[in-house]
C-alpha cells in the first residue's frame, strides 16, 4: 500500500502522511508525538486558512458531518482522528500561539490564527486605507459583514478586538462608543509609527 | 608355642611401632596426594588464569563469550566469583572489581540466557530468583536494591542495562540501544508488509512468543522511536515502520 496525496472535494491536497493509518493515533513515544503533531498543526491551519474556518472544536472529532470531517477522518482508510487527541493538539496550537482558547477559560474550541493577530491587524488597516474608510467610524458588523466581501468577512469578533488593539498601540485605530454597542475609527499610519 | 606378636609386654610395643608405621606411612601417602592435588589446582588455576587473562578483553565485551566462560567454570566445579580476596578469582584476573560486579555479571549472565524469550525485559522478581538460584544458598540473599545497585555499576560498559518502570512494576532491560536482532527481524517483516507489524506476524512468521513480539514492537516504538502505533487497526494494536512504508511524496 503506498501512501498518497489526496484532494479533497472542497480542494484541500492533504499530505500523503493523512493516508497513514498510524497518524490517527496519539503516539507514545514523545519525539514521535511531536513530530506527529506538528504535522496535524501545519495540516490544521492549512486545511483553516483554505476554507476560511476560524474555530476548531473538540466535539468536530466526536461527530461526522462538519467542516472539518475531510482532515479529521479519513474514510479510505477507517481512520479518524480521537477527541482526546484534538484535545492534545488544540493545546500544542495554543502553545505555538498559533490558536487561543475562544470563549477562555476552558480547553474544548480554540479560535485558530491562521493569520497572527498581528497580520490580522495589517489586513484589516490595509483593508480600510484601499476602501477609503479611514477617519470613519465602522461598526464590528460593517467589518465582519462587508457589502463587498473582504479577506475579513467572517472575521470572529474576539479575533477582530485583538487585531484593532494592535493597532490602537500604534495609534492607527480608536475604539469608540456609539449607540448600539462599540465601534472603530481607522487612522492613517504604519506599523512602524508608534 | 610361639604366636606372633607374643603375649608379654613386648607384644604392646609391637603393636604401637606397626601402628605407628602405618600411620606414618598414610599421611605420607595423603602428604602426596595433597601434594599432587596442590600441583594440580595450581596447574589448572594457572591454566584457567593465562586463559582469563588472554581473553580478558573478550570476556569484558562480549556476554555471551562471559556467559559461556562462567558455564565453563560452572561445569567443571569452580565459581569464578569465589576466592580469597573479597570480589574473588575473577576480580583478580578479570580486574573487574568489587561484590558489586560479580553481581552485575550474573545479572548480565541471566538477561543474556533469557533474552531469547523475554526480548530482553525481565521482571526483577523472575531476575532475582534466577540468580538466587544461580547463586545457590552459600551466596547469601540478593535484594532488589543490590540488583538495582549493580545495573548502576555496569554503565561504564555501555551495554544499556536499566531498571525501568512498567505500570508499576520493576523490570530490568538489557537490550542495547542499537538495532538489536529482534529489531533486525522485525525491520525485515515489515519490508515484506509494506511497513506494518502485529505481533501475530512475528509469531507466525518466526515462531516468537507473545509476549517476546509484544516487548520487541514495545521497545521499537516506545523507547527507540523507531515505529508508530495504530490503534485502530481491526486486529488490534499495529505497528508502522516509517522506514519500511512506501511514501509517494
Amino acid at each position: 500500500m503506498a501512501l498518497s496525496t489526496h484532494t479533497t472535494s472542497t480542494g484541500y491536497l492533504l499530505p500523503s502522511i493523512h493516508s497513514a493509518p498510524p497518524f490517527f493515533t496519539q503516539q507514545p513515544n514523545p519525539t514521535t508525538l511531536a513530530i506527529a503533531t506538528e504535522h496535524w498543526v501545519k495540516l490544521i491551519t492549512g486545511y483553516a486558512r483554505h476554507r476560511k474556518l476560524f474555530f476548531l472544536r473538540v466535539e468536530d472529532a466526536e461527530s461526522p458531518g462538519n467542516d472539518w470531517a475531510e482532515v479529521l477522518r479519513n474514510e479510505r482508510i477507517n481512520r479518524r482522528l480521537p477527541p482526546t487527541y484534538l484535545s492534545y493538539i488544540l493545546e500544542i496550537l495554543v502553545n505555538k500561539n498559533l490558536a487561543a482558547y475562544e470563549p477562555p477559560a476552558q480547553t474544548r474550541a480554540v479560535m485558530l490564527f491562521w493569520r497572527l493577530p498581528e497580520e490580522w491587524a495589517e489586513v484589516l488597516h490595509e483593508w480600510a486605507t484601499s476602501t477609503g474608510q479611514l477617519n470613519s467610524i465602522l461598526t464590528f458588523y460593517d467589518i465582519t459583514d462587508p457589502p463587498l466581501e473582504s479577506p475579513l468577512t467572517g472575521i470572529p469578533i474576539p479575533l477582530l478586538r485583538r487585531a484593532i488593539g494592535i493597532l490602537t498601540k500604534s495609534n492607527r485605530a480608536q475604539i469608540i462608543s456609539i449607540p448600539d454597542g462599540e465601534g472603530v475609527r481607522f487612522f492613517p499610519g504604519n506599523k512602524y509609527v508608534g | 608355642m610361639h604366636r606372633l606378636g607374643g603375649v608379654g609386654l613386648s607384644a604392646f610395643d609391637r603393636h604401637n611401632q606397626s601402628q605407628r608405621s602405618f600411620a606414618q606411612l598414610s599421611s605420607q601417602l595423603t602428604q602426596a596426594q595433597i601434594s599432587h592435588l596442590h600441583s594440580q589446582l595450581a596447574q589448572f588455576r594457572t591454566a584457567l588464569s593465562n586463559f582469563a587473562v588472554t581473553h580478558r578483553e573478550h570476556i569484558k565485551r562480549d556476554p555471551r563469550f562471559r556467559h559461556e566462560f562462567q558455564q565453563m567454570c560452572a561445569s567443571i566445579g569452580v565459581d569464578p566469583l569465589a576466592g580469597p580476596r573479597r570480589g574473588g578469582w575473577w576480580a583478580e584476573m578479570v580486574g573487574m572489581g568489587d561484590w558489586q560486579y560479580e553481581l552485575g555479571v550474573q545479572i548480565v549472565d541471566v538477561c543474556v540466557s533469557t533474552r531469547e524469550r523475554n526480548g530482553g525485559m525481565i521482571e526483577m522478581d523472575e531476575l532475582i530468583r534466577i540468580i538466587s538460584k544461580l547463586r545457590g544458598v552459600s551466596g547469601g540473599e540478593i535484594t532488589e536494591e543490590d540488583v538495582v545497585r549493580s545495573i548502576e555499576t555496569l554503565k561504564p560498559l555501555g551495554a544499556g542495562y536499566q531498571v525501568v518502570d512498567v505500570g508499576g512494576r520493576k523490570m530490568v532491560r538489557s537490550v542495547v540501544k542499537e538495532l538489536d536482532q529482534d529489531q533486525a527481524v522485525i525491520l525485515a517483516v515489515a519490508r515484506q508488509l509494506s511497513g506494518k507489524v502485529v505481533e501475530e506476524d512475528l509469531i507466525s512468521r518466526h515462531g516468537w512468543t507473545r509476549e517476546r513480539a509484544r516487548v520487541a514492537l514495545e521497545n521499537m516504538c516506545l523507547r527507540d522511536g523507531l515505529c508508530w502505533v495504530d490503534d485502530q487497526d481491526p486486529s488490534g494494536m499495529a505497528y508502522w515502520i516509517p522506514s519500511a512504508m512506501r511514501w509517494d511524496l
